[in-house]
């Protein structure tokens, strides 16, 4: 059992290795070996993962990083379906991609990504300890970053890359501070907080989420996985798996019930006025998940992990799809025998004007989460660091100046 | 309107001349790129166009020179060219060195890599790529440009940028692209913006006048100067923008120019609405370009003040002196071994190298390029008048549109059945209708853009009352919306959630027979009949046209097949610019049915017969479809054809299906998917495959092969391989007395094929900046277009993945007529003859057995270079093997053994 558990976390990691070596070496392998390398890797931890259903839960103890920090892989009723789920999903997308992205320039590192990516998810999914979740954390959240960014020669998929890691970054704080307090043996409610903000980045949670519909910009397949699918649900994932750290504090559930809902609530409204598919998915994306930390909120934690997982395995086949909307649109019409009508008409009737307007540009605007985050806060938050640079730099010439 | 408005609105006409011309991607019309520049010459409208667009005109000048490493260009070809493109009196350039063509022979042999900026400034300090005693560099050096100050453009965001850089696009363009893409939106957004019915600009007043508005800093104030605005016209606040902004007035043609420019793929959109509102595909807009102007101008006034007022300005950098023509002309000098004595000569020869700069030698290169192509073609064609037979007389006959993809299925017919004739004429048939399918949610035209239909032809069901598709239709419309809400969304992901991964297995690794799974339950359609407006005198017209042009007049087979042609492919938001292009880029089945039915029409074949036109008896028109991505074909209204037609009738129909087979086989060729030895018997599935998965950017190559079109007989290029790259119409000389028939053919034929070919130059040349880029980032926005990812402009013209096997030259188009022919045609319609003598495409007269190539306002004969081409007995022993383009060949199924001719 142990191998198996493993050999599931250890061979995606490895294919990863195996092509980053050979990328730096210089080693040319066709798109077929390196397609076959990754989609195997895939197949194969979930293959292995599946296995371990028989057995049962199990936790293993690997070895000890250092004195303190054990690292543990552990296998129960949670960590076994998503894993399978999201390495299932990864040799699919790798297959899949084959095709998507024959004679790209780039094929091999999206495949070295897209390896480094399963690995990532891997880890977080089957670690069992807080210290090596934080590891698959990082590594799921850097590939991430570069998929975004994969067509670096254009300026907004590096900006939006660049959003998206430094969204990840501010929330680290949070998931490593929770592993400090952990440790430290600080109060639950701190500990359950302090994760709460760790998971928001990753799940696209209210006011965090401003990079999920700018994360479109790599190739169809890795948003289909990434905001789809398996990034954005690694948030409620990381909840449900600490849920014994924080289950002594009464008062967080309610708190991720009300992050959920009004992330929820503001993405569903926010989602109603996009026009162009890829965001209109990734603020329906944003919808559920919100709706997944209401249940886990509630309780409801069996609803919440079904809940998840049918909705990756929907969402990454609507992506997928999505660049057919035009010949769907148009079949779909003929199937219907009429226009295919505008839905959310009742709105119109039930709101007074004003209210319709203002709410209209409110989710056009994106419910001005990003003037209200980036330039408010952020903004402030740097100018403030400038201010203090300048006053540094004034300080050390006054010195200068009376030596 | 007053005065000012006015000419306010002239300045938006002339901007809106240079915007992209394409509609929304339902109906994609192939069209020159350049069309604004269609009054220049093509060397100097791709130059201008470059440089008011930012974009390439030519291939590069390193592909060029892999072209000359591989053979495809050859020095012959440069020699050629230069003798012809260079003024040479026989002088030296400077004593002991080249004359200008032995100049600009050798400047095109070599690719002489110039670093720029800085990278030259490192190279001459920090090696020693200059010889520091070579007098010729401190020579070089006195006489070398002295530095000029960048030109500032009169744009004010140009000008901020340059002194902050900051730009102030970054903030207003996200918040325009998001209002003209929900303006514009067909029904992606599940609520539609509430008060677009007045137009663009009222619809931003009322939404952003509001009170409560964005907290973006940068639009502080707009509330208010909206208010303020309420009321004005677009023009008048246009007028407003432009002085706020500090425009001087004679700027401002150019600063309206460059705005619109910005995010030219948006506001060409908005331009194709105002004034093509029939082609917006679910519901038109009162879209205005001076509404979008006016949203877009007073934006840029209140970004340039954010910016103006919140970032610091960059520090100047002092120009450096201009060293890469100095050094290029270094270089040039020590390659040619040219001595330099004193300052004069220097001089001279940095002047003679300037001359030659890189957009001069890419021209000649793409010349030497095009030249190899075009004479490859034309020796094929004149060798092979000795080896073409009669088939003698036609079992049956198909007529074809003209479209190059055509030409591997006539091949493989004629190849199959020796006994049949083909033909192509443009894909619409002459049919010029409104359709409107049994299916169809509304009509639309069938025919090619230029012409405006007049008839309805309507598809109705034989039987009435039948049931449509329409439960499981609701049910998926009921999942696409319902998953992207709220409630409904929960319902369906944990309901769903085990179909959504059945459909990810299926489509990820069985594409194909998950998409037969799909729609397996397409029944056989229920017959149907088409009910056409025609008068029979127009109708007559329309059969005798296409009979006496393509010469099918001259004697009728049993059996006459009428092919059109469309395309239908997933993970493809261009699918329809792989449909036929003479039928608007709609498919052109109906056509080819349509017109069977009036060619059997009694009361037309009466009509014709008065006219003199007879059709036998015995002769049956049978319409039919080809689909080009899966290479399948459909038949209409069989259940017409009379008893004693149904055998021959079937014997095409077989020999057309193992025709699809073969030129599934050829085509598949070119896909590095399947594999060089693809058995026969896999070629429709895997073709099949590219059509219906998911993951395929490349469901066919459409036009990217196009390079050729002849216009003549069919006998005279019955059984030469041309490798799909001719677009082929037949057009007999013989039945044209007074070349009305061939005057209107060309017509037609010209500005379709070179709108195609244009379009696919453009995009290959430079397809970041003319076409559209790669698919794998595109998102199909409010169901009109695509944009790169998150928020970009919306992206025209064609994506890599469609062109990339393209090779870009111009259409080579081989009339079969006299020079002098083609000469009074052309004096007689400018319009085709801004085409030729721009040189927008190569005409070439073929006059019995010599062609006449025009260049510069005349007819040269064509001096053939090779008389041997290879002979086989199957394409199929030409193409074997080869993923490439590939020369002529004959093949003759009637020889036995083949005889291959290196």
């Amino acid at each position: 059992m142990n191998g198996i558990l493993v050999a599931a976390a250890a061979v995606p990691f490895g294919v990863f290795l195996l092509l980053g070596a050979a990328s730096w070496l210089g080693v040319p392998l066709t798109e077929r070996v390196v397609s076959a390398l990754v989609v195997a890797s895939a197949g194969v931890s979930a293959a292995l993962l599946a296995t371990t259903v028989r057995s049962g839960p199990v936790e293993v103890v690997v070895g000890t990083w250092f004195h303190g920090f054990p690292l543990v892989l552990r296998a129960d009723w949670l960590s076994v379906p998503v894993g399978v789920l999201a390495a299932l999903l990864g040799a699919l997308i790798g297959a899949f991609s084959r095709r998507y992205l024959h004679r790209d320039p780039g094929f091999r590192r999206f495949h070295v990504l897209l390896a480094l990516f399963v690995a990532g998810v891997q880890l977080v999914v089957l670690a069992g300890t807080p210290d090596l979740l934080v590891v698959g954390w990082e590594l799921t959240g850097l590939a991430s970053a570069l998929l975004i960014a994969f067509f670096h020669q254009r300026r907004g998929p590096v900006a939006h890359g660049l959003r998206a890691f430094i969204t990840y970054r501010v929330c680290d704080v949070g998931l490593v501070g929770a592993v400090v307090v952990v440790h430290h043996g600080g109060p639950p409610l701190a500990v359950g907080l302090l994760l709460l903000w760790g998971s928001m980045g990753k799940a696209a949670q209210f006011p965090l989420g401003g990079w999920l519909p700018r994360a479109m910009e790599g190739p169809t397949p890795s948003s289909a996985i990434c905001y789809g699918a398996i990034s954005v649900s690694l948030g409620p994932y990381l909840l449900l798996r600490t849920h014994d750290l924080w289950a002594g504090a009464p008062a967080l559930p309610v708190v991720i019930a009300v992050v959920g809902g009004v992330t929820a609530v503001h993405a569903t409204l926010v989602g109603r006025t996009q026009t162009d598919i890829k965001t209109t998915l990734a603020y329906a994306s944003s919808t559920q998940i919100g709706l997944v930390l209401v249940e886990i909120g509630l309780g409801w934690e069996v609803f919440a992990l079904v809940h998840l997982l049918g909705h990756a395995a929907v969402r990454s086949a609507q992506v997928l799809r999505s660049p057919s909307l035009l010949h769907d649109h148009h079949h779909l019409e003929q199937a219907l025998g009429e226009p295919v009508t505008r839905s959310g008409g009742g709105w119109s009737r039930v709101t007074p004007r004003p209210v319709r307007l203002w709410l209209y540009r409110f989710a056009l605007e994106r419910g001005y989460l990003d003037a209200v985050v980036v330039d408010h806060a952020v903004g402030r938050f740097a100018r403030l660091v400038r201010r203090f640079a300048a006053a540094d730099e004034r300080w050390v010439r006054r010195w200068e100046v009376a030596r | 309107m007053t005065v000012a408005d006015r000419s306010v609105t002239d300045l938006v006409d002339r901007a809106a001349a240079l915007l992209p011309e394409q509609g929304p991607l339902q109906a994609f019309v192939h069209h020159n790129t350049l069309h604004a520049f269609e009054h220049l010459p093509f060397g100097d409208a791709v130059t201008e166009a470059a440089a008011v667009f930012g974009t390439e005109p030519y291939l590069s000048e390193a592909e060029f020179h892999r072209h000359l490493r591989s053979g495809r260009i050859t020095p012959g070809d440069l020699d050629a060219v230069v003798a012809d493109e260079v003024v040479d009196d026989g002088g030296q350039i400077v004593p002991g060195g080249p004359t200008p063509r032995r100049f600009h022979e050798l400047r095109l042999r070599h690719h002489v890599e110039v670093p720029r900026g800085p990278a030259l400034h490192w190279l001459l300090a920090e090696t020693d790529a200059v010889d520091a005693v070579d007098p010729r560099w401190d020579l070089l050096r006195a006489v070398g440009p002295a530095p000029e100050p960048q030109a500032v453009s009169a744009r004010p965001r140009d000008r901020v940028l340059a002194a902050t850089g900051v730009d102030p696009d970054h903030l207003a363009h996200p918040l325009l692209i998001r209002f003209t893409a929900a303006f514009l939106d067909q029904g992606v957004a599940y609520w539609a913006m509430p008060v677009r019915e007045d137009g663009l600009l009222a619809a931003f007043r009322a939404l952003y006048g509001r009170a409560g508005g964005p907290p973006d800093p940068f639009l502080r104030g707009l509330p208010g100067c909206l208010r303020g605005q309420d009321g004005w016209t677009a023009e008048r606040t246009i007028h407003w923008a432009l002085r706020e902004l500090g425009v001087a007035r004679e700027d401002w043609s150019e600063v309206v120019t460059a705005t619109l420019l910005s995010l030219r793929g948006w506001a060409g959109m908005v331009r194709q609405f105002e004034h093509r509102p029939d082609r917006a595909p679910v519901e038109a807009r009162p879209a205005r370009l001076a509404d979008y102007l006016a949203v877009q101008l007073t934006l840029d006034v209140f970004a340039a003040r954010h910016v103006r007022a919140t970032a610091e300005p960059v520090a100047d950098v002092p120009a450096r002196p201009e060293l890469e023509p100095v050094y290029e002309a270094f270089v040039l000098a020590r390659l040619m071994d040219v001595p330099l004595t004193d300052t004069g000569q220097a001089a001279a020869w940095l002047a003679a190298c300037t001359r030659c700069d890189e957009v001069e030698r890419r021209r000649l290169l793409h010349l030497a390029y095009e030249r190899r192509h075009r004479v490859g073609v034309l020796d094929g064609l004149a060798a092979h008048q000795a080896l073409s037979a009669d088939p003698g007389v036609p079992r049956f006959q198909a007529v074809f549109c003209l479209d190059e993809r055509e030409e591997s299925l006539r091949r493989h017919l004629e190849e199959c059945c020796p006994s049949v004739e083909t033909f192509g004429f443009a894909g619409f048939f002459g049919v010029a209708m409104n359709y409107r399918g049994v299916d169809d949610v509304r009509s639309r035209p069938l025919c090619p853009v230029v012409v405006t239909p007049r008839h309805a032809v309507v598809e109705q069901p034989l039987h009435p009352g039948r049931t449509r598709r329409s439960a499981r239709a609701r049910w998926t419309r009921a999942v696409s919306t319902g998953s992207r809400t709220l409630a409904r969304g929960g319902v369906f992901s944990v309901a769903l959630g085990a179909a959504g991964l059945a459909s990810l297995v299926g489509r990820c690794l069985f594409p194909r027979a998950a998409h037969r799974w799909e729609h397996r339950s397409h029944a056989e359609a229920p017959p149907t009949r088409l009910v056409m407006e025609f008068s029979v005198a127009e109708m007559a017209d329309i059969v005798s046209t296409v009979l006496r042009t393509t010469g099918l007049s001259r004697g009728l087979a049993p059996v006459v097949l009428i092919v059109g042609h469309g395309s239908s492919s997933l993970n493809n938001p261009h699918e329809s610019a792989h449909d036929c292009g003479a039928t608007g880029g709609g498919r052109g089945g109906p056509n080819a049915r349509a017109f069977a039915a009036m060619a059997n029409d009694p009361a037309v074949r009466a009509e014709l017969a008065e006219r003199g036109l007879v059709i036998p008896e015995g002769t049956w028109f049978v319409g039919g479809y080809h689909n080009t991505c899966d290479d399948t074909m459909t038949y209409y209204d069989e259940d017409l054809v009379p008893a004693g037609h149904a055998e021959p009738l079937r014997r095409a129909e077989n020999a057309l299906a193992q025709a699809c087979v073969l030129a599934a086989h050829e085509r598949c060729r070119r896909f590095e998917s399947a594999p060089p030895d693809l058995a026969l018997a896999d070629a429709l599935a895997h073709a099949e495959t590219h059509a219906v998965d998911l993951g395929q950017p490349r469901p066919e190559y459409g036009h990217a092969t196009n390079a050729v079109c002849v216009v003549g007989r069919r006998r005279r290029t019955r059984g030469l391989f041309l490798d799909r790259r001719a677009f082929l119409a037949s057009y007999d000389p013989d039945c044209d007395t007074d070349d009305a028939l061939l005057t209107s053919l060309l017509l037609a034929v010209g500005p379709v094929c070179a709108g195609i070919n244009l379009e696919y130059y453009f995009s290959f040349v430079d397809p970041a900046g003319y076409g559209c880029g790669t698919k794998l980032p595109h998102n199909i926005t409010g169901l009109i277009g695509v944009m790169d990812g998150h928020a970009s402009d919306l992206r025209t013209g064609l994506p890599w993945q469609m062109v990339e096997i393209h090779e870009p030259v111009r259409l080579l188009l081989v009339v079969e007529a006299a020079p002098e022919r083609l000469a009074a045609i052309l004096a007689a319609h400018p319009n085709l003859d801004r085409l030729v003598s721009g040189g927008w495409i190569q005409l070439v007269a073929w006059d019995r057995d010599a062609m006449h190539v025009y260049a510069r306002g005349a007819f040269r004969p064509h001096v053939p270079e090779r008389t041997a081409f290879p002979v086989v007995a199957r394409s199929a022993e030409v193409y074997a093997g080869s993923r490439d383009h590939l020369g002529c060949a004959h093949v003759l199924t009637r020889v036995d053994v083949p005889v291959p001719v290196s």
